[in-house]
């Protein structure tokens, strides 16, 4: 070796240290091919974990629009004042060293010291216990930020506070990220703020997407409401140095399509230094927002529903109005009373919003077209006559209703124990009075003939009654309908209730307008359409919107149309029928003829008068001639179907006409 | 004789040696720039101010002071080593007294424009009396009298620099000196006793600190001391008797003290085969490697982290140059004196290298001692340059002419 071979052979002690030398270096570089080589990759992991954090970036949520484009929910810009800490930190020192506890002390200095002229009197800090040294440091970055605070106040001309908790939670936890001094400043600020141009500060305008119901309350069961959400949706990193929140939809579409409106987050790193301050930050993943979801619903249909409740029955009005097109399936409007402001879940609740939403009684919280079912009622005599069509009723032969002896003016049904009381007054019978009278007697004498039972069991399910319909609404209750196959358990009195509606039944608003269009287009039961397509939210991308298909047919009731016919024209009559006072008379408008069916359903439940509670409904389709639109009403604890219910329908059915006309004048003037 | 004679066929300098301290110190200058010119505010100062820019000044000084003392032959030197040797004993003593604290310690004279630390020349006085002292003839060795008042020599100093505290520059004395003592021809005997009786005293002092109460502790290690050997020895800082209170305070107090050290091996592990680049260092521009360390004692730390293995090989490739063509011109010295004074410079810079290194990669508890020619430091570059003069001296004046 060269280094050896230079020394004196006979040197001993020079080649003795020559080889010492050897040894230490080799030590050396063998310690370092260790750390350096060996074990790079752990030392490499210990410079990302201390000096990157991983910050989750919302993706900007998808809004839900009308069938027309008027916007039900989006995403509004709050104007946010953000500080950020790292800019701050030479204020921080700064202060520090002001407020930092020091002593003056009078040195006793040697002579020579003091021959040299060292001064006697010197201030020094104090030396601090790790404790107290914390909190003089916490104290003196709170005094920075809060004099930076004030001054940023000064020029919005709104005092601002810095709370000492929020703010030292947030420097101990999220460093890395700006602090939030205001939020959702007016437009006014934000001008007095860009003049002043006070970012010098180390504050910043940051605009935050909140979600915002332009229309209030309306459509806001359908629409349902979010919470702000920081958990991780799947196929997201699970793990976050800091989450930014963003909104989790809970009910309605919201819920629903939660997914597609909320999109994909992204994913940033900020590089922070060796005092957790911001350095720099890399997108990794860009957030890919989430796509728009385009209902079925019309704005100016659902208003009108929702008013003509509120003019008729006020706020606190417990009710349902559907609005189904009879061959689309779309839902062109669903209206549930009580109904809430979905902004309340983005600002705070009021008190008294507080208390409306956790009413029992109210129930505002439920969406009463889908969530909850009811007895049908009479309305459901309609599927009745038809089965019983089906099974060979002649339908202009006479039936005679008995007399009630309590009550001469009313009917009675005598077939079984204790006796049904019939609404309609005793006299003859054919089809058409019954449906328009609404006899008891008739339908249950009739209901019971042989077969017709399992007719309308038949029917029901055709309908889909006591099912599901799969509304992405995640509001949905399958309601009761008897299931052939139970045969053994229908007794007379059973199968008499549900002859009219009653008893072991119970079904949505929803289903009821189903049912509707399913009379009305000539025996389709369709799937209802709630909506129409979802697409992307900026209109330049490749990406094709997804349609919904329209007028899916479930099911077909499978009678003859001579059968359909019949009831259908009874159903004209219980809105025309002047001479024979039809219940269903308040719903008629000029130039639209409407098909009806009122009913009135007891519930278990007793008024205050101790009447029984009603349940009263309002199903109807327009216009009789080429049908469509089916709408159905549905009021709590009404006086009766028609009395409460045809009014209302009222309402929406001049909204429909209305609508329709500007669409043929539209198409007039575009032709 | 001719001037033509004058010319001899070998080099009158050691060239390979100026070559690799020449690499060396541009490798510092690079680095001290790449460690302390990390804000836009270290670059907004005046030139003279930033660091780069003064290590070139007190490098620009040793080599002229190297230079000068290269005109006058080791001998006549030497006759001035004993004078030099007191008047450093001297400035120890006056630095106990009128020096500025920093950190704890007392080495500095603060001259406004430089921070003279005595003990860095204090060293090179040490070298060169002992080597002067062990320069007579080699029956005079042999006697215990002498052999006790080198020792004596050794320790006085040592005494005076451990008093400042600075335990590392102090230590760097013994290897330098027994190594000197062994070289000059002192019976072995001697030195294997004394050598044994500092080992015991080193192990008995390490145990005492590790494992004793307090109360047993003879030898006083200041507080940062004892806590600076613990934190190598991994152990805790909180006796075993501490109520969880105590215990928790003392895990605090052990993670801050642990972080320098941490840090530097993050760095230096971070570096990888490549390291990240010059200037791309994350640990020293984020300020995980403390920023008034990482340009003096852990500027191997932003070299290895920057160019990775390759870069530190390579450093430990120039000092190895240095060190072998120290001990060649230690061989081919004319006589006694030029031989151990070569010895005590080449061991001196191979103890500061070893030590240092070894800290940064945490085969040595950390110390406060300089990287000779990269950390910065006026008084280490220009004392080191001055010791590396007198090796090239040595090397000029082999031939006595």
């Amino acid at each position: 070796m060269i280094v050896f071979d230079q020394l004196k052979k006979n040197d001993v002690q020079l080649q003795l240290l020559a080889l010492v030398f050897c040894l230490g270096l080799a030590v050396l570089l063998i310690g370092l091919w260790w750390v350096q080589i060996v074990n790079a990759s752990a030392h490499q992991e210990s410079v990302e974990t201390q000096a990157f954090r991983s910050v989750r970036i919302p993706a900007v949520r998808g809004k839900i629009l009308d069938r027309n484009g008027v916007s039900l929910a989006e995403n509004r810009p709050n104007y946010n004042i953000h500080l950020y800490l790292e800019e701050l930190s030479p204020a921080f020192r700064k202060e520090y060293q002001r407020i930092r506890p020091r002593a003056v002390i009078t040195n006793d200095l040697p002579f020579w010291k003091d021959w040299l002229g060292f001064p006697t009197v010197t201030t020094q800090y104090t030396k601090l216990s790790i404790d107290n040294l914390m909190r003089v440091q916490r104290q003196a970055r709170y005094n920075a930020a809060a004099s930076v605070i004030r001054r940023i106040g000064d020029v919005l001309q709104t005092p601002l506070t810095l709370d000492y908790t929020n703010f030292t939670r947030h420097y101990d936890a999220q460093r890395a990220l700006p602090y939030t001094v205001a939020s959702n400043i007016s437009m006014a600020q934000m001008a007095r703020f860009e003049e002043r141009g006070i970012n010098s500060l180390g504050v910043d305008l940051e605009a935050q997407p909140s979600r915002a119901y332009p229309l209030g309350s309306t459509a806001a069961h359908v629409l349902g409401y979010v919470r702000s959400d920081d958990s991780s949706a799947p196929n997201e990193l699970a793990y976050f140095s800091y989450r930014m929140p963003d909104y989790r939809g809970v009910v309605g579409i919201e819920g629903g399509f939660d997914s597609q409106l909320r999109g994909v987050a992204g994913a940033k790193s900020v590089q922070v230094n060796s005092l957790g301050y911001r350095q720099s930050e890399t997108i990794w993943e860009a957030a890919e927002s989430g796509r728009n979801v385009v209902l079925t619903l019309d704005v100016r249909i659902q208003k009108a529903a929702e008013q003509s409740i509120q003019k008729f029955l006020g706020n606190n009005a417990r009710a349902a109005i559907v609005v189904m097109h009879v061959e689309t399936g779309d839902v062109l409007a669903m209206a549930s009373s009580p109904t809430f402001d979905p902004n309340a879940f983005i600002r705070k609740f009021t008190p008294d919003e507080l208390a409306r939403w956790k009413s029992e009684e109210l129930g505002v919280q439920k969406n009463r077209a889908t969530r909850e079912h009811y007895q049908a009622g009479s309305i459901f005599k309609t599927i009745v006559a038809l089965a019983a069509l089906e099974k060979g009723l002649n339908p202009l032969e006479e039936f005679t209703v008995d007399r009630n002896p309590n009550n001469p003016a009313k009917g009675i049904y005598n077939g079984v124990r204790p006796p049904v009381k019939d609404t309609a007054p005793p006299g003859k019978y054919d089809l058409e009075r019954a449906i328009v009278r609404s006899s008891n007697s008739y339908f249950i004498t009739n209901g019971l003939r042989p077969g017709v039972f399992d007719k309308v069991v038949e029917l029901g399910a055709r309908l889909h009654l006591g099912e599901r319909i799969g509304l992405p609404l995640l509001q949905e209750t399958p309601g009761n309908f008897p299931r052939a196959g139970n045969q053994r358990s229908w007794n007379p009195r059973f199968k008499a209730n549900i002859c009219i509606g009653q008893g072991e039944m119970d079904v949505t608003p929803m289903q009821m307008a189903v049912m509707t269009c399913a009379l009305a287009n000539g025996g389709k039961v369709l799937k209802p359409r709630l909506v129409d397509r979802l697409e992307s939210q900026d209109h330049t991308g490749f990406e094709p919107p997804e349609v919904f298909p329209k007028g899916v047919v479930r099911d077909h009731l499978g009678v003859s149309k001579r059968n359909l016919d019949i009831v259908r024209h009874a159903m004209l009559a219980e809105t025309e029928d002047v001479a024979e006072n039809a219940t269903g008379r308040n719903v008629r408008i000029d130039g639209l003829r409407i098909c009806g069916k009122t009913g009135t359903a007891e519930r278990d439940e007793r008024r205050a008068d101790g009447q029984f509670k009603n349940t009263v409904w309002f199903v109807s389709y327009a216009p009789f001639e080429r049908p469509q639109w089916a709408v159905v009403v549905m009021v709590e604890d009404g006086q009766s179907g028609g009395a409460t219910c045809a009014p209302i329908a009222r309402d929406v059915y001049l909204a429909l006409q209305q609508m329709s006309r500007a669409a043929t004048n539209t198409l007039a003037t575009t032709r | 004789m001719t001037p033509l004679a004058l010319k001899d066929t070998s080099p009158r300098v050691d060239r390979l040696q100026i070559v690799a301290l020449l690499g060396l110190m541009v490798v510092g200058v690079l680095f001290i720039f790449s460690a302390t010119m990390v804000s836009d505010s270290a670059a907004a100062q005046p030139l003279v101010k930033q660091l780069w820019f003064r290590q070139l000044v007190w490098l620009g000084a040793g080599l002229s002071a190297a230079i000068a003392l290269c005109l006058v032959d080791y001998h006549t030197l030497a006759r001035w080593a004993e004078p030099a040797y007191w008047l450093n004993i001297l400035l120890l003593i006056a630095v106990l007294f009128l020096g500025t604290v920093r950190g704890g310690a007392r080495r500095w004279f603060d001259l406004g424009f430089f921070s003279l630390q005595p003990s860095e020349f204090a060293k090179l006085a040490v070298i060169l009396a002992l080597a002067s002292f062990l320069s007579r003839p080699a029956e005079e060795l042999r006697l215990p009298g002498n052999f006790w008042r080198a020792i004596g020599m050794l320790l006085l100093p040592f005494a005076l620099i451990a008093k400042e505290p600075d335990l590392g520059s102090a230590a760097v004395l013994l290897p330098t000196g027994f190594t000197m003592m062994f070289v000059a021809g002192v019976p072995r005997k001697y030195i294997f006793r004394s050598l044994g009786l500092v080992g015991a005293l080193v192990i008995l002092l390490i145990v005492d600190v590790l494992f004793a109460p307090p109360i047993w502790q003879p030898i006083k290690l200041k507080e940062y001391q004892r806590q600076r050997l613990l934190v190598y020895f991994g152990r805790d800082f909180a006796p075993a008797n501490a109520t969880p209170e105590q215990k928790r305070a003392a895990r605090q107090l052990q993670q801050e003290k642990t972080y320098q050290s941490k840090q530097a091996l993050i760095s230096v592990g971070s570096g990888g085969f490549w390291g990240k680049g010059w200037r791309e260092g994350k640990q020293t521009s984020l300020g995980f490697l403390p920023p008034g360390a990482a340009h003096t004692d852990f500027i191997f730390s932003v070299i290895a982290e920057e160019k990775g293995f390759v870069g530190s090989a390579t450093v430990i490739a120039l000092y190895a140059v240095v060190l072998f063509t120290g001990l060649r011109i230690a061989g081919q010295a004319r006589d006694r004196l030029g031989k151990v004074l070569a010895v005590g410079v080449v061991t001196l810079l191979f103890s500061h290298v070893f030590i240092n290194i070894g800290m940064n990669i945490r085969l040595m508890p950390v110390k406060g001692i300089p990287l000779p020619l990269l950390s910065y430091g006026g008084s280490s570059v220009i004392a080191s340059l001055i010791a590396l003069g007198l090796l090239q001296n040595v090397h000029i004046y082999r031939k006595g002419y």
